[in-house]
């Protein structure tokens, strides 16, 4: 089952390196942010993999944007160095939520992770001095592959879409390995989990880090892209805490597959309304709630579940009238307990 | 010096409403098992409702509670039978999540029927103060004073001595007991919900005469429920009051001698310390703290 | 010295003493059944042993060693496991993939840990069950699988919290043979159950919890003749036949 994942992934990769080639720079730039949020929605869900459901994420995105940007402004350090430098210090960010993680559950954890990234973005809009304030910091124009910057979105497509690889792959490694079952389980029930022997706090918080540091990645890719950083748009609650877990929750919290569903469907749908109802304000952000709603009370595991369930009818349908094979194997085990 | 006497006592009157605020998240917790992210945007609602009434009936705000107080409380039956009813068994998850998306629904339905303007209501006592040895205190901000604590004693009254608020004590104490007992725990789901959103809206209502109506304002409100109540720990109505006023008064004090700005910059980081440090609160350990990881 | 000895342990909730001054012993190789009525602090007891509260009083020790503060976690791999008497599966894992998360604690290699499983599942006559969703499963087999999650922790005491709970009489004919091939692989059990008759046809000795305390313990045809615990059970005659 997973060989045949991997193949599809490397094909689907192959398909998107040549998309450049077909479509022009206009609706390029809608390809990065669609694989920017793709991965941004991926590496959020590595810390649901664990039921950590953060709407701080934003605070790891704005770190590694100012991380990457300060350190190119003030030390001239290369950009690529920088991103490297933006993860840790992500990284380093959740190690600090992971405080409030061990200790809180439920809603109370959400709110406080949305309490670490607003206080990040104030302390960020307040050390003018350190970070430019309000208006933030413009990254200068070089061109040139060492400083990662370009004239045009080709080599910033293939950057994005090689970070975006990276975290599904790192997603996928570890929903297979032993990490990922014992995640997974602590995720559907942490107390039931803990009674096995797992020791599930170290998990939750590698989980989260891992999904801090990758966040950071696409921080610091969205600097250079932007040219800017600034702490309303780069420590936005909005676009990068709300936005990767709706995407996620929708297309299947906690699944490999789920965050690339989620994200691949709503961020052109999101872009569409904002340009859609561009006058009406809040309208776009008010269907994106009634769908999240919708989803959870009706589809709680997401779009992937809803399929899921689909090829199951799908298959019963075909299978009607001979026995499938888990009529049989209930069947059979039960007459072997008996005897 | 009567700067800082003047702020305080402004800032605990400000708190009597937190503290009504708080006790409606408190009793949807303790009896229904849900923690309404939604909670302060029902607060915004009841404020824009009295609004709306002001600017097109020329209400004054207390006079239009007639209106909203029960179109608030079927607001709350609606919510319950609508989106808390179906996901009451469910996981934890799933209640966060359907709560903050009727949050960012209601937020943003504000957004788009009035726009991102303050609205402000100005009654012929919004500015009216009057001085009480020295301190200046403004009519509007007492008058909500006193009103969310005879709502607060009317609620602590018909908790504890009527029929209802005895059944309701029950169900939050030992809920499957309760339904093994044969009482109608659905029927009283409702009413839980329905007091605990005419609370919120009432509370934003009571505060519409100094302060002004946004669409952000709910989650301001929503951020102030949930550090009360972990302030004053959850379930207790003494530590929700208790609560209440300390957090008005330490938000007042913040505004005026830090900044405007960096009041819910102060009130976050005020979460993530009692959080970190005392989780229980001061009066912790009602029923269901642990459930929901404040230990 | 007893496999698992409590002693003088008791908890209180607020005004509740749901556990007061129980004092109990598990020898290797026995199943000590618990029964009582609702409330009677058994789940609470089942608790403390596995240290997910922790006692206000007395001690615990496994194999001689003190565990009264160790942590649910440490507990669970010095060789204490459970089952919950609300069956608690891992959802959207299939069955396999459970019982592998308490094996993956020891086994580090995925596939070797997936291979432990099936071999656990069809040692107890379940490897059928392996590809599963859990949520395809029946009661019964759900409770099933419960167990044999908590059998790959490989503990030396098992505590199975009402595993008949909810079950038919043909699905408690199904499992209780479960509980006696648990025993032969050298494993303790406590049982809290509520079927008199299926707890006395399997275990060796029985404890009665009645609000708290422990009224009466020894076989069973002698803890069922006590009057003290004909008095806890009055009304429910059913259930007190021996």
């Amino acid at each position: 089952m997973k060989r045949s994942y991997l193949i599809i992934g490397v094909v689907v990769l192959a398909l998107l390196a040549f998309l450049p080639l077909i479509i022009g720079q206009y609706l390029l730039n809608n390809a990065v942010l669609i694989v920017m949020f793709v991965g941004i929605t991926v590496a959020w869900n590595i810390a649901a993999f664990g039921g950590a459901l953060s709407l701080g994420h934003a605070a790891f995105f704005g770190l590694g944007s100012y991380t990457m940007a300060i350190l190119l402004l003030d030390f001239g350090v290369n950009p690529w160095i920088g991103m490297l430098a933006g993860m840790v210090v992500a990284a380093g960010g959740g190690l600090l939520l992971s405080i409030p993680l061990l200790r809180l559950r439920g809603p109370f954890f959400t709110l406080a992770s949305i309490a670490f990234a607003e206080v990040i973005r104030l302390v960020a809009v307040y050390a003018r001095d350190f970070t430019g304030g309000s208006e933030g910091l413009t990254i200068p124009y070089a061109p040139g592959w060492l400083n990662m910057s370009f004239s045009d979105r080709e080599p910033y497509y293939y950057i994005v879409l090689g970070l975006t690889a990276i975290a599904v792959l790192v997603s996928v490694w570890i929903y297979y390995s032993r990490v990922g079952y014992q995640l997974r389980a602590s995720g559907s029930d942490d107390e039931a989990t803990r009674a096995l022997g797992v020791n599930t706090a170290v998990l939750k918080v590698v989980a989260l880090v891992i999904s801090a540091a990758l966040t950071g990645a696409f921080g610091a890719f969205a600097a250079q892209y932007f040219f800017i950083v600034d702490p309303e748009t780069n420590f936005s609650l909005n676009l990068y805490s709300i936005q990767p877990a709706l995407n996620g929750i929708i297309g299947g919290a906690g699944t490999v597959l789920g965050p690339i569903l989620g994200a691949v469907l709503m961020t052109p749908i999101g872009e569409y309304m904002r340009g859609a109802f561009a006058g009406q304000q809040g309208l776009n952000f008010m269907i994106y709630g009634v769908v999240l709603v919708g989803v959870v009370m009706l589809m709680p595991g997401g779009l992937v579940s809803g399929i899921e369930k689909l090829r199951a009818r799908f298959r019963r349908k075909r299978g009607a009238g001979r026995r499938t094979d888990t009529t049989a194997a209930l069947n059979e085990s039960r007459t072997e307990d008996r005897l | 010096m009567e700067l800082l006497i003047q702020t305080l006592v402004a800032g605990v009157l400000l708190g009597g409403v937190y503290a009504l605020v708080s006790v409606g998240l408190n009793l949807l917790f303790g009896v229904v098992r849900v923690i309404n992210f939604a909670h302060g945007e029902f607060v915004m609602v009841g404020m824009y409702l009295a609004f709306w009434l002001w600017a097109g009936l020329g209400m004054d705000p207390y006079v239009s509670l007639l209106i909203v107080a029960p179109a608030m409380f079927l607001l709350g039956v609606i919510f319950q039978r609508g989106i808390i009813q179906p996901i009451q068994g469910t996981s934890a998850n799933m209640k966060i999540f359907v709560t903050v998306g009727i949050s960012i629904i209601l937020q943003n339905l504000a957004l788009f029927l009035w726009g991102g303007q303050y609205r402000t209501v100005s009654t012929s006592y919004s500015t009216s103060v009057f001085t009480l040895g020295g301190v200046t205190i403004s009519v509007g901000r007492l008058i909500a004073f006193i009103g969310a604590l005879v709502l607060v004693a009317a609620l602590f009254y018909i908790m504890n001595r009527t029929m209802t608020g005895t059944v309701l004590r029950a169900i939050a104490e030992d809920g499957p007991t309760a339904v093994l007992v044969g009482i109608p725990v659905k029927k009283f789901y409702f009413v839980a919900t329905g007091i605990s959103v005419m609370l919120a809206g009432v509370a934003g209502v009571m505060l519409t005469p100094f302060t002004s109506a946004s669409p952000t304002f709910g989650f301001h409100m929503t951020l102030i429920a949930f550090i009360v109540v972990v302030i004053g720990g959850m379930g207790s109505m003494v530590g929700s009051l208790v609560g209440g006023v300390l957090l008005g008064a330490i938000e007042t004090l913040a505004g005026t001698y830090i900044s405007p700005a960096l009041q819910q910059a102060v009130l976050f980081a005020i979460f993530i310390i009692v959080v970190l440090v005392r989780p229980q609160g001061l009066f912790g350990k009602g029923a269901g703290t642990e459930e929901v990881g404040l230990k | 010295m007893s496999l698992l000895e409590i002693e003088n342990v008791s908890k209180r909730f607020g005004g509740v003493q749901a556990v007061d001054d129980v004092s109990l012993h598990l020898d290797e190789g026995e199943i000590l059944g618990i029964i009582g009525p609702n409330g009677a602090g058994k789940t609470t007891l089942f608790n403390l042993i596995t240290g997910t509260i922790r006692s206000d009083t007395g001690k615990i020790s496994l194999a001689g060693a003190d565990i009264t503060t160790t942590s649910p976690t440490k507990r669970a791999r010095a060789g204490i496991g459970r089952t919950f008497q609300v069956v608690r599966p891992f959802l959207r894992m299939t069955v396999a993939e459970n019982v592998m998360v308490p094996v993956l604690v020891h086994t580090h290699k995925v596939s070797e840990a997936r291979n432990k499983a099936v071999a656990l599942l069809e040692e107890l006559g379940i490897g059928k069950l392996a590809d599963l969703d859990v949520s395809q499963l029946t009661l019964a087999q759900r409770k099933r699988i419960e167990v044999a999650r908590a059998l790959a922790t490989e503990p030396k005491v098992l505590l199975l919290d009402e595993v008949l709970a909810g079950l038919n009489n043909r699905e408690v004919l199904d499992v209780l043979p479960f509980v006696n091939q648990v025993r032969a692989r050298g494993i303790s059990i406590i049982m809290i159950e509520h079927l008199v008759k299926a707890l006395t046809s399997v275990s060796d000795r029985i404890i009665v919890l009645d609000q708290g305390t422990l009224i009466a313990q020894g076989k069973s045809d002698d803890v069922l003749k006590d009057p003290a615990v004909i008095k806890a059970y009055i009304g429910e005659e059913d259930n007190v036949e021996g």
